[in-house]
């Protein structure tokens, strides 16, 4: 990649961080960002921010989206099934998200195992940690799946994975990559766009919907 | 569209909501109450505000294991102590008594008593004893925290609501901000949201006219606009809430105590005691604005500025801003009630039976006339019965034999006929008819009036009931 790097890039370079890394690190602020504006402003919720941050970085990892997406998707719809079927047990909690954890490894063990089959191998070649990562995603959705309902939960793990993705295509954009590369402390934007996204006041896009009709039938 | 966005900025959003009115206004230290129901309803209570009364408490395994269910009475609601939305909570509506074994000495250590729930089935000890370890273990409390488990007396369904709602109890929610209550709605539990009154599962919200206390529009679960109770055809506009200047008066006082300054209020009404606090909530949703078709945002400003210094100013200020004053207005000046073309109509027949309908409203009709079943079930089926046997191609019917031909038909049959007040000759572009005329009393927006009504089957009608002039002289006809 013939990117132009601005000298603290290379500095930090120089001192043996792979370039990979810093580059990495210079998009987290943008995606977080990015991931407060479509709370704030568009009104998707996701699970909290850090979840479609991990999600977002693990699907970077993944060498693409496509395959982080298939484990996503397992991942919750495993959780979905494990939920009526651990109902009649009446289990606590930890255990019980300990049973789901087992079955979406396994379940994820024989995805990997299928796509080295059909010859995916950029499926069985996906690195442990954001296999890892994509598995704890189950707590967070049983977590959910408890306190606001079936419903919400995968409402708001689908909506996890369209930020997550939305976030990929940001993250590696080349000319995101390049700006970042060759002007690295505009990554302190991020913080007076943030302050402004913490004061907002006005309705969420999705509000605009969910209001239309009061808005219509008000005099 | 640029009407669409100025109007927009009356609504309040979750930004707004969370930002302007919860951050500044309910301090931590006062969340604890709304999120604690125990302790909630021990504050206000040392208060005097009147709240469900707590039989028992059961905090850990040990003091569910020494419990002594006999002292728990006919009838009670089991709650999570810091449950959301409703879930976990048990009700029982009656005590199924032990059967009775005279050989056994003690026939009730034997075999335990069980409740009846609201579907009817039957609840042991045993299965409450499994349902309070869920609780004591967080099954139902946010982020799964250890909980506490309490029994409290079960509200008595109001005779008004019963219509409107399934199985639960309605509430209603009142927002409260700076001593003044800017909205409330009446929320009834539906099938859908399995007897909880929560509009995220699929209750009704009706929007509530600050100032009367009536009912206006209504939302069904999140976003549906709906006119009537589904599947029936009980109109929720209209339906007048009982004691609504105490429960306001309850809701700005318990904001007043509980220090939390924008805050929603769950108030229920009790058959025998009235309005009670449920629950308070410090983060109340929106969807309130949508049963109102009203913005919050817009109240909310109008009142921030106002200094409030009584509950009673409060409550004035809120009814003055926000209540429909034209039809009392109306009302004043001419002595008369407005009504709709559309209103509900409880009939009073024979032995105090008494049917709630909905009414067409018809100054174009003389008399009034009801559907021929209404009159069965009003205790009126022998009249119906003898009067169908009576063959009418006898008479011609025209404007001119009309007194004729009730004079003939009533000497002739009157004796014959019980209870047949008179006979009507309708003429109409659709057909004449001679139906027979029943004496009844009728409600109609809280006025009794005492009418001849005559039977018709409406079975092909929209409303069963129409009320015609002659029994219309105390109201006022709004046409929308």
């Amino acid at each position: 990649m013939e990117i132009h790097l601005s000298p603290i890039v290379g500095f930090f370079a120089g001192q043996g961080v792979p370039l990979e890394t810093i580059l990495l690190l210079l998009m987290l602020p943008i995606i977080a960002t990015f991931i407060a504006f479509l709370r704030q402003v568009v009104g998707i919720k996701a699970f909290g921010i850090y979840t479609p941050l991990i999600v977002t970085f693990s699907f970077l990892a993944t060498n693409g989206v496509k395959y982080g997406a298939t484990i996503f998707l397992s991942v919750v719809i495993i959780g979905m099934l494990m939920r009526f079927a651990l109902k009649p047990f009446r289990l606590l909690y930890l255990p019980r998200v300990a049973i789901m954890l087992t079955v979406v490894t396994i379940v994820i063990l024989g995805i990997l195992v299928l796509g080295g089959n059909a010859r995916r191998t950029g499926l069985a070649h996906v690195s442990i940690f954001p296999i890892l990562i994509m598995i704890t995603i189950v707590e967070k959705f049983v977590a959910v799946q408890i306190e606001k309902g079936d419903k919400m939960a995968i409402r708001l793990a689908l909506e996890t994975l369209v930020i997550s993705i939305l976030g990929y295509y940001l993250a590696s954009s080349k000319i995101l990559l390049e700006f970042i590369a060759s002007y690295p402390w505009t990554i302190l934007f991020t913080i007076p766009i943030n302050i402004l996204l913490g004061k907002w006041t006005g309705l969420r896009l999705t509000e605009y919907f969910r209001f239309k009709e009061v808005i219509k039938k008000m005099p | 569209m640029f009407g669409f966005i100025k109007k927009s900025r009356k609504i309040l959003g979750m930004d707004a909501r969370n930002l302007i009115y919860i951050r500044p206004f309910n301090l931590k230290s006062a969340k604890k109450i709304a999120d604690d129901k125990l302790l909630c309803k021990k504050i206000l209570k040392k208060n005097g505000i009147s709240v469900p009364k707590l039989i028992a408490k059961i905090k850990t395994y040990e003091e569910l294991e020494n419990f002594d269910w006999s002292t728990l009475p006919d009838s009670f609601a089991l709650k999570p102590n810091r449950g959301l939305g409703g879930e976990g909570i048990i009700v029982v509506y009656g005590k199924k008594k032990p059967a009775r074994n005279a050989l056994l000495g003690n026939a009730d250590e034997n075999t335990p008593a069980c409740w009846i729930k609201a579907d009817g089935s039957l609840i042991s000890i045993e299965d409450l004893k499994a349902h309070i370890r869920n609780i004591l273990d967080g099954s139902f409390s946010l982020s799964n925290t250890p909980d506490t488990a309490f029994f409290e007396e079960r509200i008595r369904l109001l005779k008004l609501f019963k219509p409107y709602s399934y199985k639960g109890i309605p509430d209603i929610r009142i927002i409260v901000f700076n001593k003044v209550p800017v909205m409330a709605m009446l929320r009834l539990p539906t099938e859908a949201s399995k007897g909880k009154a929560n509009l995220q599962q699929g209750a009704i919200g009706v929007g509530i006219d600050l100032a009367t206390g009536t009912t206006t529009t209504a939302v069904l679960g999140k976003n549906k606009l709906i006119e009537y109770v589904p599947g029936t055809r009980m109109l929720l506009s209209g339906i007048k809430i009982p004691y609504w200047n105490d429960i306001l008066n309850l809701a700005v006082k318990t904001q007043e105590i509980s220090g939390l300054g924008y805050l929603g209020v769950d108030v229920a009404i009790d058959k025998e005691d009235g309005p009670i606090i449920l629950e308070l909530n410090a983060r109340p949703g929106l969807s309130i604005q949508i049963a109102n078709l009203a913005g919050l945002k817009e109240r909310l400003e109008r009142v921030s500025e106002l200094k409030i210094k009584t509950a009673k100013k409060g409550i004035r200020v809120g009814m003055d801003l926000f209540g429909g004053e034209i039809e009392e207005e109306l009302e004043e000046i001419s002595g008369k009630k407005v009504i709709g073309t559309v209103e509900k109509v409880k009939l009073i027949g024979k032995d105090e039976r008494e049917i709630e309908s909905e009414a067409r409203i018809d100054t174009g009709a003389y008399s009034s006339s009801i559907d021929a079943e209404l009159a069965k079930e009003l205790g009126f089926q022998k009249t119906l019965e003898e009067f169908s046997k009576i063959d009418l191609a006898a008479y011609e019917i025209s404007h001119e034999k009309e007194n004729e031909i009730k004079k003939v038909f009533m000497e002739k049959y009157k004796k014959i006929i019980p209870e047949i007040e008179d006979v009507a000759v309708v003429i109409s572009s659709s057909g004449s008819s001679i139906r027979p005329t029943i004496k009844i009393n009728f409600i109609l927006d809280k006025i009794t009036i005492a009418s001849k009504v005559n039977v018709i089957d409406r079975g092909n009608l929209k409303y069963p009931i129409l009320i015609g002039r002659s029994d219309l002289k105390k109201f006022l006809i709004e046409i929308k």
